[in-house]
Order: C-alpha cells, then sequence, then structure tokens
C-alpha cells in the first residue's frame, strides 16, 4: 500500500469522525478570519485608533473584546485541534499497536498518520479560510443592506495568510505529539486500556448505590477513563470561557457602551440653534455612526448666537433644565508635559508638539446635561485653566494627556479628564464657557440645550417652540434623540454582529462534545453491548451514556463560565454596567447554550442505543 | 396433569445474514427441545452456526424464520424491553471472547448483573465473595480484566454469568481459548454446575465437556444433528 493511499482510505472509512475534526478545525479557522477581517471593515482594527467612525474609547472596548475573543479563538483552536486529534488517535491505537506488532517500522506508521494529519488540517485550514471571507463578505452586505455604511475593504491577503500559516503550525504541532506518543509506546501497552484511558482505581469493592444508579455508573466510567475525561472537560471549558465572554461581554459591553454614549449626549434633550448650527450639531453627533468629512463651518457668525431675550424667555419658563453652551472648532496643540516615576523620583518629558483641529465646547459644569465617562475629573466651576478632551483627540495628540496641556488662542490649559464623547467622534474639548467666551470674544452661546423635568412634556415643548418662533424665525427646536438612537443603533449593530460569534462557538463546542460522545461510545461500545446483552434496556445505555456527556460538560460549564465571567469583568470592560435583567439574560442565554451542546450530543447516543446488541458487540 | 418441562423449544428456526450483497443462511430449519435441568453439547465445525443459534436462544438475535420460545416466552415476537428484562432474569451468558467491562474490576464485573437487578447491597457482597471462590479468585477481586490471564477472565465470566442465580446458562465454547490444564478447571466447573438443576447448553469443541452432557448435537452448515439418536 502506497504511503498516500492507506491515510486517504483510512479518513475515508472514518467519515463520521474525519467529518467532525474536518468541521470543528474549519469552524476555528472561518471563525478567526472572520473575526480579524470584520474588525478591519468596521474600521477598528485591533491596537488602532479608529478614524472615522467610533470614539478612540469606543474602539478601544471594541478592539480589547475582539482581541481577547480572537486570542480565545486561537486558543480554543488549538486545544479542538489537539482534542479532535486525540480522539482520531485513540481510536487507532489498537491499530498502531498491531500494525507494530506486525512488523511494521515506526516511521512508515508515523508517516501514515502524519500524512492523515496533514490532509486534515491543509483541506481544513482552506475552507476555513473560504468560509471566513464569505462570512466576512456576507455580514457587510447584510449591514450596508439593513442601512449602515461598513465600506468592504479589499481582503487583506497577508491577515489571511497569517492565520492560514499559524493555525496550520498549531494543528500539526499539537497533533503530532499523541501520534508520536502512540508510536513509541509497546504494541501490547497502545492496546491496553491502562494506556489510553488512564484507567485507576480507588482500593476495595463497594456496590453501587441504588440511588441514582445509572448516574454512579456514568460516574465510575468517566473517573475510570481519567485522561480522557480530562482532555475533554479541558476542551469545553475552554470552549465554554469563549462562549461566556462573547455572550456575557457581549451583552455587558453592549449595555455599558450604550450607557456611555445615553449619557453623554442625555435622554429626551432638545438642542435650540439656529438651524444651520441645529443640522451642524446633528452631523457632529452623526460621525459616530457615519464617517464624513467636516465642512468648513463658521460657528461664531453673529446670526448664530443665541440672543438674550430668547435665554430670558427660556429662563422664565418652569420645569426645564437649560444648558447653554458656546460651540467652536479650533487649531489646538498639544504641550509636553512631565511625569515623575514614582519609585526613583526622577522626572521625564512626556508628550511632543502635535496639532490640529478640535471641537471647542464651552459649558457651565454645574449646568451640563450630559454626564461622561470621565477617566479623571470633569470641569468644575469656574474652572479658568482645566479642559477635558474627548478620547479620540487624547489617543491621537497625547501620549500621556492627564498629564500633559493643550494650547489654544494663545493659552495653555491643564489636561484634568479625558472623556467618552460621541460628539464629533471624541475630537473635542470641553473648557469653562465665560473661559472660552473670553478666549474668543464671544460673548453669547450659540447651542441651548434643554431638558424637560416636567411630566407634562408636550405642553412645555409647544411653548419652547413659541418662545422661539417668536424671537428668531430662523432658530429651531431640534430633538437629539433620533441622533442619539442612530448612535445606540450602530453600537447595538455592531455588538448584534459580533454576537454572532457565540452562535458560532456554540457549533464549535457541539462538535467538540460530539467528537468526545463519539469517542466515548467507541471506547465503550464493546462493554455497552454486553450490558445490553446481560439485560440492560438501549433506553437505559442512552440514559448512562447521555449522563457521561452532562457530567462532562457541567464540568467544563462550571470551569469555563467563572474564567469568561472574570475575564469579561476585569479586563474587557471598565466600569461594567450590570443590572439585575444582564444577569438573568446571561444566565438566561449560557443556560440556552449548555442545552444546545448537551442536546447535539445525544444525536450520536440515541443512534448507537438503537442498534442492534451484535452489531454493537461485533463492529470492531 | 401433565408439567410442560421444556425450556427451550426451537421449530423450523431459520438464520439468513446479508454480508455485501450475499446471502448466508446461518440456520437451516432447526428443530430443537431442551427440559429443565439438562446439559446439552453442541459440537460442530467453525462457522456452523453454533453461537448464532446460543444467541437466539438467549434473545439477543432474532430468527429470520421459524419460532424460539424459552420458558415459555414466544422470543422472535418480544420487543427489546421485555428482552432486555428477561436476560436479566433468566439468562447466563458465558461468551466465547468472556467479554468483560474492561474498566471495571474483578469484583464489579461480577456485581454488575445483581447491581442492575436491584439486589440488596449485603447480598451482593456475600454473593460476589461466595462466586470468586467458586471460581478461585477471590485473590484478584480488584484487578481489571486485563490484569488476568485468559483462563481468568473465563472463570470471571463464569461468576459473572451465575451472579444472579439464572435457570439457563449459556456458554460458548468455554475453553477453545484456553490450554489444556485452564481448560480443565473450567470443565470441572461445568461438573460442579449439572447438578444444580441449570439448564446448561454448552456450545464446544472439547471432548471433556462433551462427555459430560446429557445431550449431544451437532451442527453443520446450519442443519441440527442429535448424536444420542
Amino acid at each position: 500500500m502506497s504511503e498516500t493511499s492507506f491515510p486517504i482510505n483510512d479518513l475515508l472509512r472514518r467519515k463520521l469522525q474525519t467529518g467532525l475534526t474536518v468541521g470543528s478545525l474549519t469552524l476555528c479557522v472561518a471563525l478567526t478570519v472572520y473575526l480579524l477581517l470584520f474588525g478591519e471593515n468596521v474600521g477598528f482594527e485591533i491596537s488602532q485608533v479608529a478614524e472615522g467612525k467610533l470614539t478612540a474609547g469606543f474602539s478601544m472596548v471594541f478592539s480589547q473584546f475582539l482581541f481577547f475573543i480572537g486570542l480565545l479563538i486561537v486558543v480554543t483552536g488549538a486545544v479542538v485541534v489537539s482534542f479532535m486529534v486525540f480522539v482520531m488517535m485513540s481510536q487507532r491505537v489498537k491499530d498502531v499497536g498491531l500494525m507494530r506488532a506486525s512488523g511494521c517500522p515506526n516511521d512508515l506508521i508515523f508517516g501514515y498518520f502524519m500524512t492523515e494529519l496533514l490532509i486534515i488540517t491543509f483541506v481544513s485550514c482552506s475552507l476555513g479560510v473560504i468560509f471566513g471571507i464569505l462570512a466576512d463578505y456576507a455580514s457587510i452586505s447584510l449591514s450596508n443592506f439593513l442601512g449602515f455604511q461598513i465600506l468592504q475593504k479589499p481582503i487583506n491577503f497577508w491577515l489571511v495568510l497569517l492565520v492560514f500559516v499559524l493555525f496550520f503550525v498549531l494543528s500539526v504541532v499539537f497533533g503530532v505529539k499523541p501520534i508520536l506518543d502512540v508510536t513509541k509506546v509497546e504494541p501490547a501497552r497502545a492496546i491496553s486500556p491502562t494506556y489510553h484511558f488512564g484507567l485507576s482505581k480507588e482500593p476495595g469493592f463497594k456496590v453501587i448505590s441504588k440511588s441514582g444508579f445509572t448516574f454512579r455508573i456514568a460516574l465510575r466510567s468517566l473517573f475510570r477513563r481519567k485522561s480522557a475525561t480530562i482532555r475533554i472537560v479541558l476542551c469545553l471549558a475552554t470552549v465554554f470561557t469563549l462562549i461566556t465572554v462573547a455572550i456575557a461581554g457581549g451583552i455587558i459591553a453592549d449595555q455599558t457602551t450604550k450607557s456611555w454614549v445615553e449619557k453623554a449626549v442625555g435622554r429626551d434633550i432638545i438642542l435650540i440653534a439656529h438651524e444651520d448650527m441645529c443640522r451642524q450639531y446633528e452631523s457632529l453627533l452623526s460621525k459616530f455612526h457615519e464617517a464624513g468629512e467636516s465642512l468648513q463651518f463658521n460657528y461664531t457668525e453673529q446670526e448664530y448666537l443665541v440672543s438674550e431675550d430668547l435665554l430670558n424667555k427660556l429662563n422664565a419658563m418652569s420645569g426645564i433644565h437649560i444648558d447653554t453652551r458656546l460651540v467652536v472648532e479650533a487649531h489646538v496643540k498639544e504641550v509636553p508635559g512631565e511625569i515623575i516615576d514614582p519609585e526613583t523620583g526622577t522626572v521625564s518629558s512626556v508628550g511632543d508638539n502635535r496639532e490640529g483641529e478640535s471641537l471647542i465646547v464651552g459649558v457651565e459644569p454645574e449646568k451640563a446635561v450630559g454626564e461622561w465617562f470621565i477617566e479623571d475629573d470633569f470641569l468644575e466651576e469656574n474652572s479658568e485653566w482645566g479642559v477635558v478632551v474627548g478620547d479620540s483627540l487624547a489617543r491621537k495628540m497625547f501620549s500621556a494627556p492627564l498629564s500633559q496641556s493643550i494650547l489654544f488662542r494663545g493659552r495653555i490649559f491643564y489636561v484634568i479628564g479625558v472623556c467618552l464623547d460621541p460628539i464629533n467622534n471624541g475630537n473635542v474639548t470641553y473648557v469653562s464657557l465665560q473661559v472660552l467666551q473670553n478666549a474668543i470674544d464671544v460673548s453669547k452661546p450659540n447651542v441651548v440645550m434643554v431638558r424637560v423635568d416636567s411630566a407634562n412634556r408636550a405642553e412645555i415643548l409647544e411653548e419652547i417652540e413659541t418662545a422661539v418662533e417668536d424671537v428668531d424665525p430662523e432658530f429651531r427646536v431640534f430633538e437629539l434623540n433620533e441622533v442619539l438612537d442612530a448612535n445606540l443603533s450602530f453600537l447595538g449593530h455592531i455588538w448584534s454582529i459580533i454576537m454572532f460569534l457565540p452562535l458560532l462557538s456554540l457549533i464549535a463546542a457541539s462538535l467538540c462534545l460530539i467528537g468526545y460522545v463519539v469517542l466515548a461510545i467507541a471506547d465503550q461500545r464493546r462493554e455497552l453491548g454486553v450490558l445490553r446483552a446481560l439485560g440492560i434496556k438501549p433506553k437505559t445505555v442512552a440514559k448512562i451514556v447521555s449522563e457521561q456527556s452532562f457530567i462532562i460538560l457541567l464540568s467544563s460549564f462550571g470551569a469555563g463560565v467563572p474564567i469568561g465571567i472574570i475575564l469579561t469583568l476585569l479586563i474587557l470592560v471598565p466600569e461594567p454596567i450590570v443590572t439585575g435583567y444582564t444577569v438573568l439574560e446571561i444566565a438566561g442565554w449560557l443556560l440556552v447554550a449548555l442545552l444546545v451542546v448537551f442536546a447535539s450530543s445525544l444525536y450520536p447516543i440515541v443512534k448507537f442505543a438503537r442498534k442492534p446488541i451484535l452489531e454493537i458487540m461485533n463492529q470492531p | 396433569m401433565k408439567i410442560d418441562k421444556t425450556v427451550v423449544s426451537a421449530s423450523v428456526l431459520c438464520k439468513i445474514y446479508e454480508i455485501a450483497d450475499v446471502n448466508i443462511e446461518a440456520l437451516k430449519d432447526v428443530n430443537l427441545k431442551i427440559k429443565k435441568g439438562e446439559f446439552v453439547a453442541i459440537s460442530g465445525p467453525s462457522s456452523a452456526g453454533k453461537t448464532t443459534l446460543l444467541n437466539i436462544i438467549g434473545g439477543i438475535d432474532k430468527p429470520s424464520s421459524g419460532k424460539i420460545v424459552v420458558f415459555g416466552r414466544d422470543l422472535d415476537v418480544e420487543d427489546e424491553d421485555f428482552l432486555a428484562d428477561f436476560r436479566c432474569s433468566n439468562v447466563g451468558f458465558v461468551f466465547q471472547s468472556y467479554n468483560l467491562v474492561s474498566t471495571l474490576t474483578v469484583a464489579e464485573n461480577v456485581a454488575f448483573p445483581m447491581e442492575w437487578a436491584r439486589k440488596p447491597d449485603d447480598y451482593i457482597e456475600n454473593r460476589v465473595g461466595e462466586l470468586l471462590r467458586i471460581v478461585n479468585l477471590e485473590h484478584r477481586t480488584d484487578h481489571f480484566p486485563h490484569q488476568l490471564s485468559g483462563g481468568e477472565q473465563q472463570r470471571v465470566a463464569f461468576a459473572r454469568a451465575l451472579a444472579n442465580d439464572p435457570p439457563l446458562l449459556l456458554v460458548d465454547e468455554p475453553t477453545g481459548n484456553l490450554d489444556i490444564k485452564t481448560g480443565l478447571k473450567i470443565v470441572e466447573l461445568l461438573r460442579k454446575l449439572k447438578g444444580s438443576g441449570k439448564t446448561i447448553i454448552v456450545v464446544t469443541h472439547d471432548e471433556r465437556i462433551i462427555e459430560i452432557a446429557d445431550k449431544k448435537s451437532y451442527l453443520e452448515d446450519g442443519k441440527l444433528v442429535s448424536l444420542d439418536e
């Protein structure tokens, strides 16, 4: 038999097992390719500051999230591949023993099974790359069909090649070990249950308790097959960690990031400004979800300024909260700062002299309707020398923003905080209204934000509209909810696409467990057949095997979920927002994941239990 | 009133296997009657259908045609759940290749049929000890099957078959894989069992076992011939 015909025939004869291995590995490669291409397309490549859409702070959350998922997918891929190869090799242990006993040289046996491994990994990696690219095309097309503008970039060939090579090498490295192990042991040991089960037991004979009889049989069987059981628990625990990070992390990050946007803009906030200014403000807020070039706009045009008359009328109304702002655009420059090493006490300079354009918003800190997610502090009343910069500006123009200053209009301001804000996509600087007015010599604000505190919202809104119309017909009352919702919807959409990953992880977990069940059944085939012959009913055999699979699943679940939760809460999302509903939602999805994986493992069990006894016992 | 003591009754029993589009007739019109307490030896060349006949009598295989009645029950019409209960309480199997559960120790292998039959713990512990004493393996209680010799595994298989004290014992080539000395121990064991009132059907080539049988039959090309007439 030629060196290639044996492996090909062997793989084709084990259709289910070959299919499972190829399926799992393909899925891992496809997930990774899809994730990286998708990340590139939506504009938040890992460890890069996003340009165009999403503020840098939000991009960081996504990037970190995607990075961890990517990392876990790579780890899961490696573990799944290793496990699947272990499954493959466990079922060949006897063949290897017999081949060696009949005089087949070690290098030839190694060559046969190495060829099998290379065929499987090459086919899987190639299919994975193809499916990953197709999934990326499909999700971008779907996004655009649904009205979200995500550009389809040309495929990054090098990135795809990197994933292919990485998985191919990982698969071969992990896969080759069990092959080497099997070919190294003596033929007699290779066919001994002590070798491939890690068979051991506690001393003494003890009758199995009558309560939970089948469960105890299942448990005993798992304990006796120590090495196989440990491997599957480790494998599935990794998969459940991935699922938990994807589900819990996704849900928590989704709610947290939405809350950041909603609080920064404010819910049910009304903008009062000149109609051109309204459009400009809307466009500034929309930059979070719509990439676009900034047009020249003269914010301090006389007609855009809010008159004293209008302000007086608004101030006279009850049940509303008024936040007057002066919005301008200015050339800003980074000012290097100094940082002190806490251990050595040495002072070193940080930063450069980078410069660029930034939106400058003058606010009265105590009256601001927004509530930003802030690193360090927001402005205080009469804060003359401090500014808060948006996250994108902070990342684009500063090295250590909180130790540096910013220069505009000839004045230097200390950066006292960094906020997450969707306006102008985070390229913003908040400063005291009074200070800004003095700096640019403009005495009036150009926008008024109004929050209606009264329950009688419609009536008050009408009153405001009438007042605005009376004072200046070119001024508009504009509700920010629409643009806020568009921003939230964009965030939700990205998360919903990312949440597609748990589904794929779930398929990987199911395939993994089916692989284990196939292995467990193959290992126990003869024994289960004997039990049937001794008088155990088919449904009881199915119960024993399904209880084994449930124990495995529960152990993996118990190990994987807490790790996933810890990763999510400690590393992935800063200051996560976790409500009772969030916990319930996460618990519900994880439970569904557990049940789906368990249900999928029942197929081979039921199929096996229905077979006639002699077919079970006599099959090699 | 006449009491029917027939334990096994087979009439015009046929079994055809279809392997790779080829029909292989394992049993051809087999007729058989075995009474309670009888020791029956069935011999014959390899592939004659001996194991197939034993499997059909034990309810782990079904005939293609004909009728098989064991303890008054028509086994070819019963479903798998009934047959499972039937095997558990009426039949003790000793397979040619022992078929011990490799992840269970000697004691656990013997205990399993009793555990499954929900016998009391004390009873199981005592019975395991008693059976292992009968087969001279009380010193191998905690060993796994792969740590035993072929003869020892065969004796564990006997102990397991006797665990629930079944009225019918089906034994397939008990000495086929053993040397003369070890085989003798199995023959002695069968001799002891002969007087226990159990109905014993042994498929064997071993003259020593055939000699102690009450009835002797020969199966060739699927056809059963009595050697007693």
